[in-house]
């Protein structure tokens, strides 16, 4: 089946970009880059390529203009060079999850056949029914809500699709599947899509340092290109200083505690400012040990707002609720059973070989993430009087 | 010659005597072999074979005691370096095995010997009721009852989540007895080979119930009321009104007391349960969702409904479906622990199919079965009774000399519990 061009334009991440604009997806990149710049304008392609990565900076969801033009599939493929060769997993990270924002934007509005073309393009089986089938009901009360779609997906490319989706919602589990087919709304189906964009972009970083090298010289001596690689990178570099005090925080007392993280958050806390996803553990974690030390609520939300299914809502109401319970945060133990703990990878002397209790008059291990603060809290505060291996 | 020797030996004869006749698992050879010897307790990894034939020349050779290969495809099966292995993909394998869950005939035939503080007893505790602790040493007995347990779970997963749900094609499954306690399943199928283990965790949990949201599926408290789930939702909820249903109207009273004693519930909740069931029945079977039974808060709903789902899930032994690079018994081989023959099983032949007294002889596990006599002493302290092809023998204790068919012999020498005389 042949898909339409304009699809392609608009969505260029589609496999059938390969077959039906071949002329331009398999020509040497910086031949493809040369052309681009001699054909179209040049403040017009820097215009587009700086709106994306400033709004990705900014951790904005949605840019002002998306344009589904010829050009857009250009700027699509400089968009993965500039990626490749800035080899920076936060920049890529943002990017992947901006950019699948922007897919699921335009993918909602579109009608149900191009939806079902685009599965078909990307290989993956869906069915449609024309007249929408009834799956279950919702009744409270007196009011009844029929749940009905026009859309099944094939329940092994769901499970591909969601296997990074980790929320309850999307568990299989939880969802009705009959003669190998998950019954699901349209929303949920482009939400998949969205997914599926963002891995699209996150490509490997290359391992070899010398290759990648190699070809940023020889493609920043195309001189417009590196105007834009330029501004990029200087525009970042301001940012990432940004970053470093976005993490700080005030314990009751205001004291200022980021420093005194035990490895197991800094290593979290880092994933989720590169955006990378984190695990519905990760995530209960960090939100019950930064709740343990009243950090405010908009602060902790915040962190999790470059994870690329952060829904600000839900997010609230989850880290409200676990306050209100009063959830303490996992244990040492329990953080090691979950290959969570990084006193290793760290190599955090207060967290492989303990501290000397007073107490006790003994060397004792840090059994939890919440002792490793106070201890280290006391050190920097008895600093001064050189006793900093010891509590009671 | 030591009883390991002799036993060797049969098993190489056997071998020998198959020859060219052991089943041959699709893509033969990206898979990777292992291998346990008799004479020590490692597992001999990281081999492949061109052909089948290859494979027995081997087995005829060393008549190993176990014989396992991948449920993964490589490029590289023999590479020991699992980064160098190529992985392919991974079937689905699934292994339903009485070792892992618990059967109540289990107090009359499995021994477990506390290590910690020496306290012994019949059954399958969960900790010693002596000391607390958890590591035991077993002797576990193969068991008819048991043995129809795990061949009903392997039905209920096949016929009630991986072809109607999963819409998986009967040919596309096979299924084998263990030699041993229980039966593996595995699909074959492109889409399947391709999933990662998260993704396998999502049809472990699916077909268990493991991870379930009641919420999600409808039930909710607005004020006093509680709403439960209905039938007319196509997921999970559907299976578990559907259960209840059939357990309230077939269950007696008493029955249903132990059912929900062993769920958990208080003596008077389920005094009040038995007192509204009618009441109950009426409700679900209307696909109305107002539950209201006196006593009956959410959290008890939900001990109720998470003891429902667990009726309704397959026992299956979670982590050989999880992890893509187990090793897994070879059909056609013999089975260490007892001589019998890991039997591949069409799914129409798994109904009547009856391992410890099999009357179609091209599905008999029971390889070595004889009329000769054979002369063997006990070892162990205890040795529950054995019935095969309907003869019982046994309980024995340490020191009784008997004589027994060949079969038994071996599958007690097999055991550990005897020496031959
Ligand atoms: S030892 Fe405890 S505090 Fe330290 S990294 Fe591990 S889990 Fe975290
Ligand atoms: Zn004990
Ligand atoms: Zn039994």
């Amino acid at each position: 089946m042949e898909i339409h061009t304009e699809l392609i334009y608009h969505y260029p991440w589609l496999p059938s970009l390969n077959s039906v604009l071949s002329s331009i997806s398999s020509q040497d990149p910086l031949e493809f880059i040369k052309k681009t710049f001699e054909t179209y304008p040049f403040l017009e392609i820097r215009e587009r390529l700086l709106r994306l990565f400033r709004a990705a900076f900014e951790n904005l969801e949605q840019i002002i203009e998306y344009q589904a033009d010829k050009l857009n599939v250009h700027c699509y493929l400089i968009l993965k060079i500039l990626l490749y060769i800035l080899d920076n997993r936060a920049i890529t990270n943002r990017i992947a999850n901006l950019y699948s924002k922007i897919a699921y934007n335009e993918l909602i509005n579109e009608g149900d056949a191009y939806i079902y073309d685009i599965f078909m393009d990307l290989n993956l089986d869906i069915k449609y029914y024309n007249i929408p089938i009834q799956y279950g009901i919702n009744i409270t009360k007196d009011q009844e809500e029929i749940l009905q779609t026009n859309f099944r997906i094939y329940v092994f490319d769901y499970l591909k699709l969601t296997a990074s989706l980790r929320d309850e919602y999307r568990r299989l589990v939880n969802n009705s599947l009959s003669d190998g087919y998950v019954f699901i709304q349209k929303r949920n189906l482009i939400r998949l899509l969205q997914e599926y964009v963002r891995q699209k972009l996150i490509i490997k970083q290359e391992e070899d340092k010398a290759t990648l090298d190699n070809f940023k010289n020889e493609i920043l001596k195309l001189e417009k290109f590196k105007e834009i690689y330029d501004i990029i990178s200087s525009e970042w570099s301001l940012k990432e200083e940004e970053f470093e005090y976005t993490f700080e925080m005030d314990f009751k007392s205001g004291k200022e505690l980021s420093g005194s993280y035990p490895p197991c958050v800094k290593s979290t806390l880092k994933k989720a400012q590169e955006g990378q996803n984190l695990t519905h553990t990760e995530r209960l974690y960090i939100v019950w040990f930064l709740n343990s030390l009243n950090y405010p609520e908009d602060k902790i939300v915040n962190i999790f707002s470059t994870l690329p299914d952060f829904n600000r809502e839900k997010t609230t109401y989850q880290v409200r609720y676990a306050k209100k319970k009063g959830y303490i945060p996992y244990s040492c133990q329990s953080l090691k059973s979950y290959n969570l703990c990084m006193a290793k990878k760290y190599k955090d002397e207060l967290c492989l070989e303990g501290y000397f209790s007073r107490k006790y008059d003994a060397q004792r291990e840090i059994k939890h993430p919440l002792s490793y603060v106070r201890i280290k809290q006391y050190r920097t505060s008895h600093k001064q009087k050189n006793s900093d291996k010891q509590i009671n | 010659m030591t009883d390991y020797t002799y036993l060797k030996r049969l098993f190489q004869a056997y071998y020998k005597k198959i020859k060219p006749n052991i089943p041959v698992v699709n893509s033969f050879e990206q898979r990777e072999f292992g291998f346990i010897p008799w004479d020590k307790h490692i597992m001999i990894r990281h081999l492949s074979f061109k052909t089948s034939e290859y494979l027995l020349k081997d087995l005829i050779q060393t008549g190993h005691r176990h014989v396992y290969s991948s449920g993964s495809l490589y490029l590289q099966p023999d590479n020991s370096d699992m980064n160098k292995k190529q992985y392919i993909g991974c079937d689905l394998i699934i292994d339903i095995d009485v070792d892992h869950f618990y059967t109540p005939c289990k107090d009359n035939h499995d021994r477990w010997y506390c290590k910690e503080c020496g306290e012994s007893g019949n059954g399958m505790p969960s900790k010693c009721p002596k000391c607390k602790k958890t590591k035991f040493n077993t002797l576990n007995w193969i068991c008819d009852d048991c043995l129809k347990t795990a061949k009903q779970e392997i039905i209920k997963l096949v016929y009630e989540f991986l072809i109607p749900d999963f819409g998986i094609r009967e040919s596309d499954i096979k299924v084998a007895f263990s030699g041993h306690r229980g039966y593996h399943l595995k699909v074959e199928n492109e889409k399947i080979r391709k999933l990662t283990s998260e993704a396998r965790r999502e049809i472990v949990d699916y077909v268990t119930g493991e991870n379930i949201s009641f919420e999600i599926l409808g039930l909710r408290e607005v004020g006093t009321n509680i709403y439960g789930l209905t039938k007319r939702n196509m997921d999970w909820s559907q299976k578990i009104v559907t259960k209840i249903e059939d357990i309230l109207n077939s269950y007696s009273d008493i029955q249903l007391e132990r059912l929900l004693l062993k769920f958990g519930l208080k003596r008077h909740i389920i005094t009040s349960f038995l007192n509204s069931k009618d009441e109950f029945i009426d409700t679900i079977s209307k696909n109305r969702n107002l539950w209201i039974i006196p006593n009956f808060g959410i959290a008890t709903w939900k001990s109720f409904l998470y003891g429902i789902v667990h009726e309704i899930g397959a026992e299956i032994d979670e982590p050989v479906t999880i992890d893509i690079h187990r090793l897994i018994r070879y059909p056609g081989s013999l089975h260490g622990a007892t001589g019998f023959k890991v039997q591949e099983l069409g799914l129409n032949e798994l109904n009547s199919f009856n391992p410890l007294n099999e009357n179609n002889e091209k599905l008999d596990p029971i390889v070595f079965k004889s009329k000769n006599l054979q002369k063997i002493e006990i070892l162990e302290p205890f040795v529950p009774s054995t019935k095969i092809a309907g003869d019982v023998f046994g309980p024995f204790k340490k020191g009784d000399k008997i004589e027994v068919p060949h079969h038994i012999a071996v599958f007690l020498l097999c055991k550990g519990v005897a020496k031959t005389l």
